[in-house]
């Protein structure tokens, strides 16, 4: 059984093709970090699989389901969460509140009219808050959060859905160094249990935690493989770390 | 902690308002004035389904008069009936329009209990409908609040033009109170303001318990980033339309309400000045409030019906200057100011830096 297969994914922008013949597996349990310089198609890849965008050609199975071209809402309930790029928290409710929607066991709106309390959130917003380093937080509105409390809130809503599969792109944009540190050791943690997907550019992050590394170029694979093959491969010097490794 | 956020302070005051507006009959001997202050409750229903509508759901929703007006029309049209017998079987305007049977938009009328009830399903079905369409292609904010207008100006436009059916722009003139068995519903005795305040309480204390409950809690997320609940795993348009039929229900409510006390409905109700004066009343008292609202609606309509012969032509633009100032000044009305000012009190006296309370007074960004 295959977990996350893509297979000849395509998707074009009026006549400008974006995703190129993209084909790539995502094995059960590992640390998959997807890299590319800018316009390489990373973000729009997370689109494709969550639902966002329709593909124009291809087929994405997870866990056997074919999901291609099912609505955002059907795809997060078979199990795939998503961090978003810019984290995208719900500003004027507590953190609280963010958690508690983000723990969608229940999604039905009339069935929901009359439910109060979800059984199973205290104990699973004590465990997902201690786990992101919320728990003193939980009572401030998520707007004044700082940056990287930001980005731990949303990490802490994809983990309130209890996914099989964790889409974050660019977990750790904008963090400092000791933010960076602490969401290294968050995912190391989550790496045990999840199957994660990561977009991410800080190369320094990536050799961190990836257990597997993917890089993407004009919308279609480049390379893949464990880190040092990928940072020795001329390919991806030429097209990604050139500039940066010399 | 700011006692405005205290959800059990907000109970309290809920029991206390209702108290003191249930004591009005008490003191008004007046049954005119009576009729009157009834009449805001059911204005106080509009605004309490915009408050649900816009504030909560973040659907602005500038056709509130279709739910109302639909529902005023169905009372009107049951209320009409009762007063035709087998001898006199049609209602004489449409004698007038020289129609020669009953049109069978009217037969079921005839039953009042069937009539209350399609009064009350037919646009809350049409809420649905119009609803689910418009969220499902996922049309939203200032688009869909221009297609409720569009469709109110419609509706208002039909119901003049079939005039055969509706009696056009005279409206239908019941020309006997409401007849509940055997029990007429006087409009300007207690019991019909009772009545009036009943459903508004029940109303209210649904609309609160609703925001409280986890749908509520989807429903205001959806009105911060609708497309992050999505990813959630909800389905948006689902909840979009709930929340839109819900308040239009409130509506239909409030325009039988409105027909049982004035025994008159015309176009008027489909009017796009009345649907915009609903979202004015939940803007100035507060739409993040249910009871601000409410309040809203009464001091407006209350300052109207006092200070508008004053003015008489300028009360709109008095109205609308007044409007632009809760805008700029008071963003959450004045529900929101009451609750700075609770909020500066309850940090001076306790000070909390770990609290929501605390950090609403700072200027948060993107209000």
């Amino acid at each position: 059984m295959s977990f996350l297969e893509i297979k000849h994914l395509c998707k074009s922008f009026d006549t400008v093709p974006v995703i190129n013949d993209f084909s790539i597996e995502i094995v059960e349990q590992t640390l998959c970090c997807l890299v590319g310089p800018n316009g390489a198609g990373k973000t729009t890849t997370m689109d494709l699989i969550t639902g966002r965008q329709k593909p124009t050609s291809g087929q994405i199975t997870f866990c056997d389901d074919d999901i291609t071209g099912l609505d955002e809402h059907q795809i997060a309930r078979l199990g795939i969460g998503r961090k978003f790029q810019v984290p995208a928290v719900f500003r004027d409710l507590s953190v609280r509140q963010n958690l508690e929607v983000a723990f969608s066991r229940s999604t039905n709106p009339l069935k929901n009219i009359f439910r109060f309390r979800e059984p199973g959130f205290s104990q699973r917003l004590d465990q997902i808050a201690t786990q992101t380093g919320l728990t003193e937080r939980l009572g401030v509105e998520a707007g004044i959060l700082s940056h990287g409390e930001t980005q731990w809130l949303e990490i802490g809503m994809v983990l309130m859905q209890d996914p099989r599969l964790l889409l974050l792109d660019e977990p750790v944009a904008g963090m400092t160094e000791a933010e960076i540190e602490k969401t290294v050791s968050i995912f190391k943690e989550l790496k045990k249990t999840n199957t994660l997907v990561v977009v991410e550019h800080d190369m320094a992050f990536v050799r961190e935690i990836a257990d597997v590394v993917t890089v993407m170029h004009m919308g279609s694979l480049l390379a893949q493989g464990p880190i040092r093959d990928i940072e020795a491969d001329p390919r991806v010097r030429e097209v990604y770390l050139g500039d940066e490794e010399g | 902690m700011n006692p405005y956020h205290n959800v059990k302070a907000q109970w309290l005051a809920y029991g206390v308002f209702f108290a003191l507006l249930a004591l009005v009959p008490m003191l008004v001997s007046d049954s005119f004035l009576l009729n009157q202050f009834a009449t805001y409750g059911v204005f106080g229903m509009l605004a309490l389904s915009i408050s649900l509508c816009w504030g909560f759901g973040g659907i602005l929703n500038l056709g509130q008069g279709i739910p109302f007006g639909l529902g005023a029309y169905g009372m009107a049209m049951t209320m009409q009936m009762q007063t035709q017998d087998a001898s006199n079987p049609m209602p004489p305007f449409m004698l007038n329009n020289s129609l020669d049977h009953l049109p069978l938009l009217w037969e079921p009328f005839r039953q009042t209990a069937l009539g209350i009830v399609l009064a009350l399903a037919v646009p809350t079905l049409f809420c649905a409908i119009f609803g689910g369409l418009m969220f499902r292609a996922r049309v939203s904010g200032p688009f869909f609040a221009i297609m409720t207008l569009a469709m109110l100006s419609a509706w208002y436009t039909l119901i003049l033009d079939i005039q055969p059916y509706t009696n056009g722009a005279n409206g239908i003139t019941p020309p006997s109170p409401l007849k509940l068995g055997d029990y007429a519903v006087d409009p300007y005795s207690p019991v019909a303001y009772w009545s009036v305040l009943a459903l508004l309480l029940v109303a209210t204390v649904g609309a609160k318990l609703m925001t409280l409950s986890r749908f509520g809690l989807v429903v205001q997320a959806v009105r911060g980033d609708a497309e992050r609940v999505r990813f959630l795993g909800y389905n948006v348009a689902g909840y979009e339309t709930t929340v839109y039929t819900i308040a239009g229900f409130i509506a239909a409510v409030a325009g039988c309400c409105w027909v049982v006390l004035t025994q008159y409905v015309s176009p008027a109700q489909f009017d796009t000045t009345f649907s915009l004066s609903m979202v004015i009343w939940a803007g100035i008292g507060g739409r993040l409030s249910l009871i601000g609202a409410i309040i809203g609606a009464f001091l407006i309509q209350g300052a109207q019906s006092y200070l508008g012969d004053t003015f008489l032509n300028t009360w709109l633009l008095v109205l609308g200057a007044f409007f632009i100032l809760v805008v700029r000044f008071l963003p959450k009305g004045l529900a929101g100011l009451l609750e700075s000012i609770l909020g500066r009190f309850s940090t001076s006296s306790k000070s909390n830096g770990n609290d929501v309370a605390a950090h609403r007074l700072y200027p948060q960004p993107g209000e």
